[in-house]
């Protein structure tokens, strides 16, 4: 792969994401931040209570301190709210604007993004990956109010009893290290065994999205025995696991509570002692428990952020890969006339207002690939076959003609002007290529169809040359039925003849197919020859085939050999070279 | 909630065509499976239960400790204050028993509880795949693929986060809810009525908020996936959107969904956050309760001012297991919406096996008068009659519509015909045992699906005795074993989903050695072929060529070279038997095969004669 443009990192990519949102944040952290301290305080005015008023039989102090415990509900309540809409808000506006710019970069028309990653690959960076970044608008906030938490609390101890403030202030951080200490490899294993587990749960969709060729081969019970043996496994994994995490559970508990035995005989003694009072005593207990929570919050926040950062790393990756081929020249004006090419010479019928380009090609010393030299000159409005005894020929011409790769050498011209220095978008206006795994898209038939483009007549005669009506007339909702996503609702011959109505209603100047009727029976293929041949009458197209059917329709043939032209003429008089015959029809 | 047994093709029609969805069990047939389930690990379940009632009650032990400790203060108070710290020995000592003993109980209780329940799991869902894997294609297709898929991997995967993550914490937290309650009913009866004023409000609230939160979930969940699915199809199809200049659109799509998501995001956000709003005040009006009862009843002398602080400890306690339990409510409802799904499938009845089965005699296929409409009123094959010699090809010819992948299924036991009959070896299709079906009978359509696993564990689905040497015999039958030993691991490359990718055509060779190891008398493929470039597809007719040397083979044709080689081309139109012959015979004859030869062999003269 190319090297990244490094103008992304890991550190901008988080720093972006927080940034955006700094007044939300900054709001979100202060109504936290007091949130905590009112719930801090609630141990502490249950002690006064008891000692003002329980311990003394005061009425009005008991009402008057209840009014003010309610006082507190109502502050921590309505902070709570309003700090965590401010920075639930930031985070859901975050994670779609990460999300939108992986999809920015992806869909970038100079490709690049997708080199080296799969769709899920890439799904899961603009997924999983956009919420762990994202989440950090949630997490540094809390974190935050965490510490001003511990703060509060720490006050208040100091306030009852320096001593026993400091021993709770000192001790619970050891304490919670010590934990996470006995923690952390229980529960690294705990995530290796929960993640086998969860694969060997991944196997029963598997299984079932199989389910055809299961039954097929007669291999239900054989696969339904596999399941049970790998469910078998993930259960013990799981049962491993869950041990682990049990374990742990115990260990916080026993910690935990052995704190607080602690905290009871020092402030029971101190008490005694007459340094603190009940209430100061019943506080102090309380506020030992209250602190675990925010103490716990901080460790848990540092660990996402953690994780944010890896996360950022891949964003970072992803939208800092090197583009697949070249910006071309300024962005040409869709409608202007087609700028001059390099070597001087024009466009002929280009010029001017209006004119369209006529879609002559010149390849000339193309070599990319398995491509050595290709020279092929191709005149406006020629049907042109194009049989590759090496089928990587064909997908490497395929994939030049469509500018997903700049070709190693040599050059391609359409109506003069070379396609390298076009706009990636202007040059796949010019010259359509239409690739043999061509992707259908989720929505209908027609939709994919249509391409973006208004239906109009133009489209049903695409859909009449491809037999795709007739695709459509089978499906329960014809060409408004909705297709699966990949087409997978549709059969291998359905989804082709939809990719090639597609691809013949886009009336490019130049159309290029790369062997669009594999998965059609002979007599539709026939029909959609003489369909192809009549509406891209005087339009530039290229089939890349060795069906017998389309070359019959081809006004000249060439044949590829050794990633040059090896032979040049009609089909019907290649027809009498036996190897061009067996090629052909064998 | 009175939903029927089981949702039957006159359950209910009024909810968009369930008659179409696989079953789902009511609530009594739940609780009947998840009975049956516990059943064989009772004494598993009831340790589990006794660990964390104990847990729960040993830990209740500490506030009546601290009580004493208040208590021995506050009597100390006017007595000689250097009694020293011994008096407090006991009390200490206690805690750190209870520490001992909670962390002992936490750790069996909830060790024993996710056992109960992940085995449970676990049985249910090897019950449900086996089921789901056994169910007839006409029923699966009926109810549209989706509907399995989700189930098994959503709806596993609901049930099974609930039992991993709500299940132990649910159990705990409810457990020292309800000993909470009993323990401030134990202190004095008033401190429960003090507490017991939080309830109508936490009831109220967690009735408001599973009303809302529950579609609100939905939504999100059908929006993520909807996110999820966009992203895919656009990532897949990247080279395709650039070709066609829809990256405008691609990107507005992916607006459009991250915008539908923030907005539910931003409804849920409210509704969480007011949710725990109204638990506040639940919270507050509880501790009030207990501190006004606690107020009271010292005064009256009727309890210790020790006592009235253990019952606030004991409130303030019950805030976080209250929070847990409310939350994971909604965790509940889903599961139980999973499990409702998964059960109507684990539920269904087991294959017929027929008492006394039909047992094939060669590979000889005999169909007489087949008929078949998936659409009543429609028939996609009407009166189709089949002679096939066994050891013989046969080849289906036709276009599409005509009928050919209908008579392949049909041949294939994948479908029941709705009129006429196959018989394999004598025996018809019908009185075979299902086991006896498939050994007698294979189909490879062009669907391929690699299975994720290794590639030997891949081929072992049709043979799961197979040894490595037969493997690589089968590999090499198709052509196979070049590029599989060529793999970084040989046979054991992991591949399908998540591993290895193979080509269209090394899946479809896969799917042939897969048709070699399970060996049956008669194989049908069809269009098995088609989904290759034009290069592939000869690489895999050489290799279906090879896969059906010795057998009964019938074959869907698109090219028409696989028809020449043919013992008998069969030419179907609209469902019916148009032509059939020897391929010279045929396009001698000058009829519709002859016309597509023409077509095919781009031979507008006869050169053929």
């Amino acid at each position: 792969m190319d090297a990244p443009t490094g103008a992304v990192n890991r550190t901008s990519v988080l720093r972006t994401s927080v940034r955006a949102f700094r007044g939300r944040l900054i709001g979100g952290t202060v109504l936290l931040c007091s949130h905590q301290a009112g719930e801090a305080l609630v141990p502490v005015l249950v002690g006064v209570v008891i000692d003002t008023a329980i311990a003394t039989g005061d009425v009005t102090a008991l009402i008057g301190w209840l009014l003010v415990l309610a006082l507190d509900f109502v502050w921590l309540s309505y902070s709570y709210r309003f700090g965590a809409r401010l920075v639930l808000h930031a985070d859901l506006h975050a994670d779609a604007r990460l999300r939108l710019e992986v999809a920015r970069r992806l869909l970038d028309q100079r490709g690049g993004a997708e080199a080296g990653r799969l769709p899920g690959g890439i799904t899961s960076v603009a997924v999983a990956d956009a919420k762990r970044v994202a989440v950090v608008n949630f997490w540094v906030p809390t974190g935050l109010a965490a510490l001003a938490a511990v703060a509060v609390a720490a006050v208040s101890l100091l306030r009852i009893s320096v001593p026993l403030g400091l021993l709770i202030l000192l001790g619970t951080p050891p304490l919670l290290w010590l934990v996470q200490l006995v923690g952390r490899p229980l529960e690294r294993r705990s995530g290796a065994e929960q993640e086998r587990a969860a694969r060997a749960a991944g196997t029963a969709g598997d299984l079932v999205s199989g389910i055809r060729v299961l039954k097929g081969i007669g291999a239900e019970r054989a696969a339904a025995e596999r399941y049970a043996r790998t469910s078998g496994t993930a259960l013990s994994a799981t049962l491993r696991a869950t041990r682990a995490e049990a374990g742990f559970l115990g260990t916080v508990e026993l910690a935990n509570g052995l704190f607080l035995a602690v905290i009871a005989f020092v402030g029971g003694g101190l008490a005694l002692s007459g340094s603190i009072t009940v209430g100061g005593l019943v506080a102090a207990v309380g506020l030992a428990q209250f602190l675990v929570g925010p103490l716990q919050t901080t460790g848990l926040a540092g660990a996402r952020l953690a994780q944010a950062r890896a996360s950022a790393g891949r964003i970072a990756d992803l939208l800092d890969a090197a583009p697949a081929i070249g910006p071309g020249r300024e962005q040409a004006e869709p409608a202007g006339p087609v700028g001059r090419a390099a070597d001087g010479s024009t466009s002929g019928a280009a010029d001017g207002d209006g004119a369209r380009p006529v879609g002559g090609l010149g390849l000339r010393e193309l070599r990319h690939g398995t491509l050595d030299g290709l020279s092929l000159e191709i005149t406006a409005g020629q049907m042109l076959g194009v049989v590759a005894t090496d089928p990587a020929d064909a997908s490497a011409l395929a994939a030049c003609l469509a500018r997903e790769v700049e070709p190693d050498g040599g050059r391609i011209a359409v109506d003069g002007s070379a396609l390298h220095d076009l706009a990636p978008d202007v040059a796949r206006g010019r010259v359509l290529v239409a690739a043999h795994d061509s992707h259908l898209f989720t929505g209908t038939l027609l939709d994919n169809v249509l391409a973006g483009r208004a239906a109009s007549t133009h489209t049903d005669t695409a859909m009449r040359a491809a037999r795709a009506d007739q695709a459509a007339d089978t499906l329960p909702d014809g060409q408004d039925t909705e297709v699966a996503s990949r087409g997978s609702s549709l059969s291998g011959g359905q989804r082709q003849r939809v990719a090639l109505a597609r691809a013949l209603a886009a009336d490019p100047p130049v159309l290029v197919l790369h062997d669009p009727t594999t998965a059609v029976d002979a007599v539709t293929e026939a029909e959609i020859a003489a369909g192809i041949a009549a509406m891209r009458r005087g339009r530039t197209t290229v089939l890349l085939t060795t069906s017998p059917a389309l070359l019959g329709v081809t006004d000249r043939v060439v044949v590829l050999s050794s990633g040059r032209v090896h032979a040049d003429g009609t089909h019907a008089s290649l027809m009498d070279d036996p190897d061009y015959r067996a090629m052909v029809t064998g | 909630m009175s939903a029927p047994a089981t949702t039957g093709p006159a359950g209910d029609r009024a909810s968009s065509g369930p008659d179409r969805l696989l079953p789902i069990a009511d609530g009594a047939r739940v609780r009947a499976v998840l009975r049956e389930l516990v059943r064989p690990r009772r004494r598993v379940a009831v340790l589990a239960v006794a660990a964390l009632v104990a847990g729960s009650a040993v830990s209740l032990l500490a506030a009546p400790l601290l009580g004493r400790i208040v208590d021995t203060v506050a009597a100390q108070g006017s007595a000689p204050r250097d009694e020293g710290t011994g008096v407090l020995l006991g009390p200490v000592l206690g805690l750190a028993g209870i520490a001992l003993g909670q962390g002992l109980l936490a750790f069996v209780g909830v060790a024993l509880i996710a056992r109960v329940g992940e085995t449970m799991l676990a049985r249910l869902r090897e019950r449900f795949v086996e089921r789901a894997l056994v169910l007839p294609l006409a029923r699966l297709e009926r109810a549209g693929s989706g509907d399995l898929t989700s189930r098994v991997t959503d709806d596993v995967k609901v049930v099974g986060t609930a039992v991993r993550q709500a299940l132990p914490q649910f159990a705990r937290a409810a457990f020292l809810i309800v000993l909470t309650l009993v323990g401030l009913a134990v202190l004095d009866w008033r401190f429960l009525l003090g507490a017991l004023l939080a309830v109508p409000i936490q009831v109220a609230t967690a009735r408001w908020f599973l009303n809302w939160s529950g579609p609100l979930y939905t939504e999100q969940r059908i929006a993520g996936g909807a996110q999820q699915q966009q992203l895919l199809d656009t990532a897949g199809g990247v080279a395709t959107v650039r070709a066609f200049r829809l990256h405008d659109e691609h990107l507005g799509r992916v607006r459009e969904r991250a915008q539908a998501l923030v907005t539910i995001g931003l409804r849920l956000v409210r509704l969480q956050t007011r949710f725990f709003g109204r638990l506040n005040a639940g919270e507050l009006v509880g501790l009030v309760g207990v501190l006004v009862a606690g107020f009271l009843l010292v005064r009256s002398g009727t309890a210790t001012i020790g006592v009235a602080s253990a019952a606030a400890l004991y409130f303030i306690n019950l805030f976080t297991p209250i929070n847990i339990v409310l939350f994971q409510l909604d965790a509940a409802q889903s599961a139980i919406a999973g499990l409702r799904r998964i059960v109507g499938v684990a539920d269904l009845p087991d294959e017929d096996r027929p008492a006394d089965p039909a047992v094939p005699a060669g590979g000889g296929v005999r169909a007489g008068d087949l008929t078949y409409s998936y659409v009543d009123g429609h028939p996609a094959l009407s009166g189709v009659d089949l002679d096939v010699a066994a050891g013989t090809r046969v080849a289906l010819v036709g276009t599409s519509g005509a009928g050919k992948s209908t008579l392949a299924k049909l041949v294939a036991g994948m479908h029941d015909p709705s009129g006429g009959s196959v018989a394999i070896g004598g025996a018809a299709l019908a009185e075979q045992s299902p086991d006896g079906r498939r050994r007698t009978v294979a189909l490879v359509t062009q669907e391929v699906h690699v299975f994720a696993g290794s590639l030997a564990d891949d081929l072992r689905l049709a043979r799961p005795d197979a040894t490595d040497e037969r493997l690589r015999d089968a590999l090499d039958t198709v052509g196979a074993l070049g590029w599989a030993s060529a793999l970084s691991d040989g046979l054991d490359t992991v591949v399908g989903d998540g591993g290895h990718t193979l080509t269209v055509v090394q899946s479809q060779q896969l799917a042939l050695a897969r048709l070699v190891l399970a060996d049956p008398p008669v194989a049908i493929l069809d269009e098995a072929t088609a989904e290759a470039g034009s290069a592939g597809a000869r690489v895999l007719e050489v290799a279906a060529a090879a896969a059906l040397r010795g057998r009964t083979g019938l074959v869907v044709a698109h090219r028409l070279t696989q028809a020449c080689d043919a013992d008998l081309v069969v030419v179907l139109d609209a469902g019916r038997v148009a032509e059939q012959g020897r391929h010279e015979d045929l396009v001698q004859a000058g009829g519709r095969y002859a016309d597509l030869w023409g077509a095919w062999s781009g031979v507008r003269r006869d050169r053929d004669g």
